[in-house]
């Protein structure tokens, strides 16, 4: 069982590659081959990861310890903390994938291909223990982004992808010089850097690490995350970018940057203490507040959904701050969630806005109106996945805010009303876009564009990938363990050591943090 | 504590999910199907229910947790008290005959497997606010309170009111909910725990009161009270048994049940507040219902006006009156929002009550059992309101509050004055409209409900309390029935009778002397207009289109401004042209390096400016 789950996981992570390869080499496959061969990517590793969920896989632990030892940076393995969203991203792949499958694109088959790259790409980050594998896996997922965004992309999508290529690249940059930096001081090399040996080397290392390397490990993984104010690349360029690229860019990709900060700078960084921590908070609340109120301010629907992402991506900073600033471990399980959830919803929500645009033909609040009564399914769905994402109970992201919310509770009040006033300002953009897109009478431009090019309710292939998505949020939802019995150890560990004063060398706390330090057992 | 009373619960709870799931997924298009289905499993609810009241004497506990965030656990469990059980009890039961209502209402409506779906979501969501035993899961299901009945209100989408009311019901209620998330918070914080038990236990006499005040924040919001009270009357948008069920006799009596619920935490301060502004709301509303010519909208009125007398006599440190106020107004309020249902369906959907009139005759159902809620509406004796409503007076007045009992004597007359004037424009005289001329009885499905729940219940429910409350839940408000002097010589008796003799008197004759409009609007339309100006509306209007607009719009152009153009473009690219790389023509390409440039340069500083500390 234990090789055969091995082998189950590593091929979820190269099925996508495999097929992404056959499809941008083979461009004279018959169409419906073309189609075959891109769902068995794409579905693959949903497959896999239904299979882990399954008690016959074997219990979490074993799970967790799984290592698949192939060449140079394959050492491929989860662990608690990457191991949801490894899931999440097999389901965000999936809906995209299913999404991308039934667009009508030009050079279907090496489209197709590149997401399926990215898709790859974005799995293997969250299964490498290495940091160089870890940052490799990245830039793979994000050049076909770029080229995705910037050969099928819409309106705008020149600048968008160069806008995001330069920030992406240069935050990776920074965040990277930080880490090097701690690698340095740790004693280890590309070859041995692993998460496990970075937080020990740092954790036995005599000489302290110098302030910059949190900072910019910090900054620079905050600018892939879209961190206030390094997020003006988001908006345009998920807005820009074809829905399936938004999807998982937006929903698992940028993740990168959220678990690149809890697993290499949350523990042995100090990014919480001192001057970085009080500006790593003010930058999260001003995401929440600041973010939150460009929202307000957005009259389309593609552009709000972009910027709500990013003003989303604040509770999940201030959970990380809190549990590396004051050692709540709740703050650090509760973005976990979150970003989990997060990464459902907005994918739901970019899948279903695309629904609205190939329809009434655009994304503009003041052309858009009582859609609903054309196609109730697409209105149900959107209204499910708007609910999903200002943080309805029943949904996953209610336990990831009303966690991070609770975390805060030590907190000043004015620091929790105003995180909470976001519940307020979430749902006044949110639901402000479902009564102006769906409810109401019936539009000028949706009317004459039903009477020119009829079109019909959600497909069912539409239908399948948005169940897929919806369903996993309402399971983490109904059953919040399946996601923290994962988390809960880990995120205890990097709370702990990231309040543990340096000045003493302490005899070694029981760290379960960033890896499971018992060698596993097919480690190398 | 015995198990098979807390896999009840488990029945009682998830049936409604189950049915809301089944309706949704696969009864959407089969509406009579899915209509019939959801009825039987809210009248299977009612007797579960019913026997959970009939058997269960001690407190059903049960509980799990769900997991763990940090050190925090999200449990999930039952509380099941005597105000618990009462409540199920009146919940399910009412319930259970406005879904019987609603199969003949909604007859003709498209959507019948989304509004029953809805309906069923709503009974879940109502009955987990019950049953739960902690701060946590009662957010929870409050929160899905509020969902369901956005979707309920919202039924009618293709109506632009319709559409706003929903919104503005779900943002009003959110604006409690930060405040109750926030007493949630502080709760952890202080006592360490959710559970209702614990913090029991744990919260001494001396409670802070930001503890109360917070939570109390969730109560203003569900049961729209001054000043989040704007929601309820734009939610007659609904369909009417919507308006019966959520608006008038459950949920925004669940802000009421939660506020009994967790008394204990309650300081005086916010107890004093809570008396004040729901006798004051209490009058008010009553006031402002009789400048309402909406049936539904002036019945709404009625329900604010009611919820204050509840929040005043949580306010007066009686919770048990307060749920008992709770139970009774159900009934009868549930009854006057169905009869006026049954009234809007006879006279074509007209809810004009200037264009009603002489339906005594035409209806002779639907106009007593009507006559009859009123009558206890306006607390008659030894109807079902005048139990409750008159130990609310007369706990004010042994409370030496005075100021109280006048907003609450003032209330009453109120009650009886827009009573007497909706029983005159719309069943006595003669009919004002087409409409009314050829009004006609309604069918048995929405009759039958309406005489159950107005017959029996509004008119015996207190008098034949000991028969029909089951006794486990009367031990909450027997006590303090009991030590009520009831006589004709209280205080409160004599107010309460003057009061009617005055109002109901006053508005059958004031409102006979006009024919077709309002007899206040005619006498004083400078009083009417000052009754029907929305001033809070207003106030809110002003904020949402002004400030918030502007303050939203202003964040933006800063965040354009200041940190995609200045700091990105001008900074970072002017930084470029000095150093002689931007030439006018690869302006596009300056500006990418720009951004570039503005990065690490920023990043530097920043990394510098940390390294030198």
């Amino acid at each position: 069982m234990e090789s055969f789950n091995a082998y189950l996981l590593a091929s979820a992570i190269f099925a996508p590659v495999v097929a992404g390869l056959l499809l941008i080499a083979g461009r004279i496959l018959p169409r419906n081959w073309v189609s075959g061969l891109a769902f068995v990517g794409f579905a693959l590793p949903a497959a896999a990861v239904l299979w882990f969920l399954l008690p016959a896989s074997g219990p979490l632990d074993a799970l967790l310890r799984l290592r698949f030892t192939g060449p140079w940076l394959f050492q491929l393995g989860l662990n608690g903390l990457s191991a949801p969203l490894f899931a999440m991203t097999a389901a965000v792949g999936l809906a995209a994938g299913l999404k991308a499958l039934i667009q009508d694109v030009e050079a279907r088959s090496t489209y197709l291909g590149l997401i399926l790259f990215m898709f790859g790409g974005t799995l293997a980050v969250f299964a490498t223990d290495n940091i160089l594998g870890f940052y490799f896996f990245h830039e793979f997922a994000l050049i076909p982004t770029f080229i995705l965004t910037l050969f099928w992309g819409g309106e705008g999508r020149r600048s968008a992808a160069m806008q995001m290529a330069i920030y992406l690249t240069v935050g990776a940059m920074l965040s990277l010089a930080g880490i090097l930096i701690a690698m340095q001081v740790a004693g280890l090399g590309w070859g041995d850097a692993t998460f496990a040996a970075l937080f020990q080397g740092l954790f036995a290392a005599d000489a302290p690490l110098p302030a910059a390397t949190g900072a910019l490990t910090l900054f620079g993984l905050g600018t892939l995350a879209s961190l206030f104010p390094f997020h003006s690349w988001a908006a345009p360029g998920y807005s820009a970018a074809p829905t399936p690229v938004s999807m998982l860019h937006a929903g698992a990709l940028k993740k990168f940057g959220l678990y690149g900060i809890v697993i290499v700078a949350a523990a042995s960084m100090k990014i919480g203490q001192g001057a970085l921590g009080q500006w790593f908070f003010w930058c999260a609340l001003a995401n929440l507040v600041v973010v939150g109120l460009i929202c307000v301010a957005q009259r389309d629907l593609k552009q709000l959904l972009s910027w709500s992402s990013v003003a989303h991506m604040g509770p999940i900073f201030l959970g990380l701050w809190v549990g590396t600033a004051k050692g709540q471990a709740a703050g650090i399980d509760a973005a976990l969630f979150l970003m989990v959830a997060h990464g459902l919803s907005c994918a739901a929500l970019f899948l279903l806005a695309n629904a609205v645009r190939t329809r009434a033909g655009t994304y503009r609040f003041e052309e858009l109106g009582g859609l609903a009564a054309r196609t109730p399914v697409l209105a149900a769905f959107f209204v499910a996945a708007t609910m999903a994402s200002i943080g309805l109970p029943g949904f996953g992201n209610f336990w990831g805010e009303v966690g991070v919310f609770l975390s805060l509770r030590a907190e000043p009040l004015w620091v929790q009303a105003l995180v909470a006033s976001t519940v307020v300002i979430s749902a006044i953009y949110a639901l402000r876009a479902v009564a102006t897109v769906f409810f109401g009478p019936e539009s000028k431009q949706v009317a004459e564009r039903a009477a020119h090019a009829p079109f019909g309710d959600l497909g069912f292939t539409e239908r399948l990938a948005a169940v897929v998505l919806l369903g996993a949020s309402l399971t983490i939802g109904f059953c919040p363990s399946l996601v923290t019995r994962c988390t809960n150890a880990d995120a205890q560990g990097i709370a702990q050591a990231a309040v543990r004063s340096s000045a003493p060398k302490a005899p070694a706390i029981p760290v379960q943090a960033p890896k499971a330090v018992a060698p596993a057992p097919s480690a190398r | 504590m015995s198990p098979d009373l807390s896999s009840l619960v488990h029945w009682i709870l998830f049936l409604p999910l189950g049915a809301a799931a089944l309706s949704a997924l696969f009864l959407r298009r089969s509406g009579a199907v899915a209509a019939w289905f959801s009825t039987a499993t809210a009248f299977a609810i009612a007797a579960l229910s019913l026997r959970l009241l009939t058997q269960s004497t001690g407190d059903v506990t049960w509980h799990v947790e769900l997991a763990k965030l940090g050190e925090i656990s999200l449990g999930f469990g039952y509380l099941i008290d005597a105000n618990a059980r009462l409540m199920l009890f009146v919940v399910s039961f009412v319930a259970a005959w406005i879904h019987l209502f609603s199969v003949g209402y909604m007859q003709d409506d498209a959507a019948r497997g989304r509004f029953f779906a809805g309906l069923s979501i709503f009974m879940f969501s109502i009955l987990g606010i019950v049953v739960a035993d902690n701060l946590l899961m009662t957010f929870i299901f409050w929160e899905l309170v509020g969902f369901s009945s956005y979707m309920l209100i919202a039924h009618y989408f293709d109506k632009d009111f319709a559409a706003a009311a929903s919104k503005k019901a779900f943002i009003t209620n959110r604006l409690g909910d930060l405040g109750f998330i926030l007493g949630i918070a502080l709760c952890l914080h202080l006592y360490g725990t959710l559970d209702f038990a614990a913090l029991k236990a744990h919260a001494g006499p001396a409670v802070p009161v930001a503890v109360g005040a917070l939570l109390m924040c969730g109560f203003l919001g569900k049961s729209a009270q001054f000043p989040l009270h704007v929601w309820l009357t734009d939610a007659m948008a609904g369909p009417t048994p919507v308006s019966a069920l959520i608006h008038a006799a459950t949920m925004v009596a669940a802000g009421v049940y939660f506020m009994a619920r967790v008394s204990f935490l309650l300081a005086p301060e916010v107890l004093q507040w809570m008396a004040i502004s729901g006798a004051g709301m209490a009058a008010l509303a009553g006031l402002c219902a009789l400048a309402q010519t909406d049936i539904k909208k002036s019945l709404a009125y009625s329900t604010l006006a009611h919820l204050g007398i509840m929040g005043c006599a949580l306010g007066l440190g009686h919770p048990e009156l307060a749920v008992l106020h709770m139970a009774m107004h159900a009934f009868f309020k549930a009854t006057l929002f169905l009869g006026a249902g049954s009234v809007i369906h006879g006279c074509h959907h007209e809810q004009d009550m200037l264009k009603m009139g002489g339906l005594l005759k035409k209806m002779p159902l639907t106009a007593a059992t009507f006559i009859a809620a009123t009558l206890s509406n306006c607390a008659v004796p030894f109807f079902a309101g005048w139990y409750s409503k008159d130990a609310i007076l007369e706990a004010a007045w042994h409370g030496h509050h005075v100021a109280v009992f006048a907003f609450l004597a003032l209330a009453a007359l109120a009650t009886c004055l827009y009573s007497g004037r909706m029983i005159r424009l719309v069943f006595l005289g003669e009919a004002n409209s087409e409409a009314a001329e050829h009004a006609h009885e309604s069918p048995w499905t929405m009759t039958l409900p309406i005489s159950v729940l107005g017959l029996v219940f509004a008119v015996g429910a207190g008098f034949a309390a000991h028969y029909l409350i089951p006794a486990s839940s009367l031990q909450v408000v027997h006590e303090s029935l009991a030590e009520m002097r009831f006589s004709f010589t209280a205080p409160s008796t004599i107010v309460g009778l003057l009061a009617l003799a005055l109002g109901l008197g006053g508005a059958l004759k004031f409102y006979g002397t006009v024919r077709g409009a309002d007899a206040l609007q005619v006498v004083s339309p400078r009083a009417y207009a000052l009754l029907e100006r929305r001033w809070m509306d207003g106030l809110y209007r002003w904020w949402i289109d002004g400030p918030q607009r502007r303050l939203a719009e202003f964040v933006a152009f800063l965040d354009l401004l200041l940190i995609n153009g200045v700091a990105v473009r001008w900074i970072a690219g002017g930084a470029t042209a000095a150093l002689g790389h931007l030439t006018g023509r690869s302006f596009h390409r300056g500006q990418t390096r720009g951004y570039a440039l503005w990065i690490v340069v920023g990043s530097l500083l920043l990394a510098w400016y940390l390294l030198a500390r």
